[in-house]
């Protein structure tokens, strides 16, 4: 089934076109990868899933975002509970400059999920423990969050977005900044949390992209120029610019 | 190659280094298929020895492209046609090595004959000896160009090869059966014919690799099947 379904969606910065007319379908509880090389629209398309575009002044989306088959694009979409249902990690770990306890606590009472402090307290452990951080931090949940490592950094991030239950996680290069374990870990992360949630991940790395995803899309200049399994994408891709680009032969 | 060269020149030299050898190797193979068979017909041992001399660079060339394909996976991670360039390299190294194998045999063989044969036999020997030899050429010249085209007439000729070499096994029974002194090398010559049959499928093999290799998806359905072969020399 799919979860999201994108048609003829066109963003403007201005007046330069940065998606041109893309068709694609997410499926449920599936991950999802974007490739493509820089700046050919990956992070516009995932931040037109949760109207992150709309922060943009600039930014201009049209066409039709439905998830769960509701257009996200009407006036009347309530954008602070979309961004609760559909999660977004960044390519750089953003905790808040707060205590680990709060960076997690925070989404879960803004909207209002425990009616105490002990199911709040249980939240924080299950996102900790699903985001595979529970272990390394649980003596230490009243420092700083900005006192972790970089990896451990994107996992509290990634803890942050799950504690809301969100149905759709977005993940814009979410180990550009990782090294080799961490990573593993995101992947095994990732692996874990398609159980219950759709994932769209842009990554750089095709072997990430093959490794992680099951449906893979590959952008150029702001077009989807194939979208497919990740198997048949990365063994025998339809179209030779996705060739040319996943054996490195572009430009 | 109708791809347009990796970015990165030493991963592109890497891949056409690959090729390279593999086309050496068949080549190699060629020579050896050619000679045995000669040997065999004429009777002459100094060619025989060049067969099974010659068969350590056929090995060489196996190792080498194994040691190449491993580096491939491991540093490169080649993706798409270039992880099918890689992945049949290794399958069709390993065709050819036992192809080189089964040449090499076929000399031994030969050396242990030291009489002239009947005409007839060698003529029917030549014959299949022949087409597996037309067959083997084609293969390598549809890995050269990488042309599914002349893969699948390789591909379809098998069934032919079959054939013939089901009627050269006739008459190597034929000729087991006129007399007890023609034992030794009548049994010689049936595995000689085994070995020549089984060369046929292991180009077949090539084939389906070349195939698979440019357009990333396997030949259907089951190898064409000659007809069957016989069993105590009674059809
Ligand atoms: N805030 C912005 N204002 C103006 N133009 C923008 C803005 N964000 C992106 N663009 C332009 O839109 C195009 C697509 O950018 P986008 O960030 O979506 O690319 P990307 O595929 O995510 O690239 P990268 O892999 O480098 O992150 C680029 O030409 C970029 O310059
Ligand atoms: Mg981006």
């Amino acid at each position: 089934m799919n979860k999201i379904e994108a048609k003829k969606v066109n963003v403007f910065y201005g007046d330069k076109q940065a998606l041109f007319d893309i068709n694609m379908d997410i499926p449920e509880r599936q991950v999802t990868a974007l490739i493509g090389p820089s700046g050919c629209g990956k992070s516009t398309f995932l931040r037109c899933l949760n109207r992150m575009n709309d922060v943009i002044e600039i930014c201009k989306v049209e066409g039709e975002i439905k998830i769960n088959d509701y257009d996200i694009n009407q006036k009347s979409t309530d954008v602070v509970r979309l961004r609760e249902k559909i999660g977004m990690v960044f390519q750089k770990p953003n905790p808040f400059p707060k205590t680990l306890y709060e960076n997690i606590s925070y989404g879960p009472e803004i909207h209002g999920m425990a009616q105490s402090k002990d199911e709040l307290d249980q939240i924080v452990e299950d996102s900790l423990k699903k985001a595979a951080l529970w272990n390394e931090v649980k003596d230490r949940l009243h420092e700083p969050g900005t006192g972790l490592s970089g990896g451990q950094q994107q996992r509290l991030c990634i803890a942050r977005a799950i504690s809301v239950k969100p149905e759709v996680i977005l993940m814009d290069e979410p180990c550009s900044a990782l090294d080799p374990i961490a990573t593993a870990q995101i992947e095994e992360l990732i692996d874990e949390l398609k159980k219950e949630h759709t994932i769209v991940i842009v990554t750089h790395s095709m072997s990430q992209a093959a490794r992680v995803s099951q449906q893979t899309g590959f952008f150029h200049l702001g077009k989807l120029i194939e979208v497919g399994s990740t198997d048949k994408i990365f063994k025998n891709p339809n179209q030779q610019q996705t060739q040319d680009y996943i054996t490195g032969r572009f430009g | 190659m109708t791809e347009k060269p990796h970015t990165v020149k030493s991963y592109e030299e890497q891949l056409q280094q690959l090729t390279n050898n593999l086309v050496i190797m068949g080549g190699n193979c060629e020579t050896a298929l050619g000679n045995s068979i000669k040997a065999l017909c004429n009777n002459d041992n100094t060619i025989a020895d060049t067969v099974i001399n010659n068969d350590t660079v056929i090995d060489n060339f196996e190792s080498q492209i194994e040691q190449e394909v491993v580096d491939l996976i491991a540093l490169r991670q080649p993706m798409a046609i270039d992880l099918r360039e890689t992945v049949t390299a290794l399958k069709i190294s390993s065709d050819l090595e036992r192809i080189g194998d089964l040449a090499k045999n076929i000399s031994k063989r030969t050396k242990l004959i030291n009489n002239n044969l009947p005409y007839n036999l060698t003529q029917s020997i030549e014959r299949v000896g022949a087409i597996v030899q037309k067959q083997l050429k084609l293969v390598l010249d549809s890995y050269t160009n990488r042309s599914p085209e002349i893969a699948l007439d390789v591909w379809e000729k098998d069934e032919e090869v079959d054939n013939l070499t089901n009627l050269c096994m006739e008459e190597v029974i034929k000729y087991l059966k006129s007399g007890n002194e023609n034992i030794e090398y009548g049994s010689h010559l049936l595995f000689v014919t085994k070995n020549i049959e089984r060369i046929g499928d292991h180009v077949t093999n090539i084939a389906e690799q070349i195939y698979f290799l440019v357009k990333g998806s396997y030949l259907e359905g089951d190898r064409p099947k000659g007809s069957q072969p016989i069993v105590n020399g009674e059809k």
